[in-house]
């Protein structure tokens, strides 16, 4: 059926515009020419041309439609590039932002801390128990080992 | 014969029927697919606790910059959802 109505669709619509007109005239026409079928032949045409009318317009309709969505989509496709630019950008800066104030930590660790005299005293001197360091180290790979639990 | 190869003609024909409206799905952003980095481990003998510390804080930052990534992805998720349901 598809196929039929795409092969039909290259018949432009006036002549079935025509066919409906002649339909109509040779249904008319039937009275004063009886030796001719023009009743029966005015009522398949008005038919056909009825119907193919109707599956212009039908079509015309969905067009709109499809032309419509489409333009919508495109619409759509620049809005989500747009936000990708705002989501990339805010990304972006707050990875700077916990870079730099990471950097700034460490500095002010090497710069104050370890210059102060309450760590030098009690606490640099000091090495930290291999045992703890191991805790830690277990615990910033402890993903490691969901990865493969039989480590 | 000819009936066959018009009525397989007519068939092809409706094989390169288009979709009407075709959907892309947006990308995502670049940023967000990279993978977040593996924490890091205190290496060496004598480790003072400054150096811990410097560790710990390091960690920190890794830390947030991948809840920053999970975040921006619930963001980029939400904004494009809606986008998406926007079109009918």
């Amino acid at each position: 059926m598809v196929q039929l109505t795409w092969m039909l669709s290259f018949i432009p619509e006036w002549f079935w515009t025509f066919l409906l007109i002649g339909g109509v005239v040779a249904f008319f026409a039937a009275r004063f020419f009886p030796q001719f079928p023009l009743k029966i032949g005015g009522i398949v045409a008005i038919v056909i041309s009825v119907w193919f009318l109707g599956a212009a317009s039908n079509e015309a309709k969905w067009e709109a439609r499809v032309k419509e969505l489409e333009e919508k989509v495109a619409a759509a496709e620049v809005v989500s590039k747009q936000e990708n630019v705002v989501v990339q950008e805010k990304i972006v800066k707050q990875k700077e932002f916990i870079k730099g104030k990471t950097e700034y930590i460490t500095r002010y660790i090497d710069k104050e801390i370890i210059k102060n005299e309450e760590v030098i005293k009690y606490i640099e001197n000091c090495p930290v128990p291999q045992i703890i360091i191991d805790a830690h180290n277990a615990a910033a790979l402890m993903n490691k080992a969901a990865e493969d639990p039989k480590k | 014969m000819k009936t066959l190869i018009l009525g397989l003609a007519i068939i092809l024909v409706g094989c390169s029927t288009p979709t009407p409206v075709a959907r892309k799905f947006p990308e995502a952003v670049a940023e967000l697919q990279e993978k977040c980095p593996t924490l890091k481990t205190i290496e060496g003998k004598d480790v003072s606790i400054t150096d811990m510390l410097k560790t710990v804080v390091s960690n920190y930052g890794l830390y947030y910059e991948c809840s920053n990534k999970v975040d921006g992805w619930n963001e980029w998720y939400d904004k494009q959802r809606k986008n998406f349901d926007s079109v009918k």
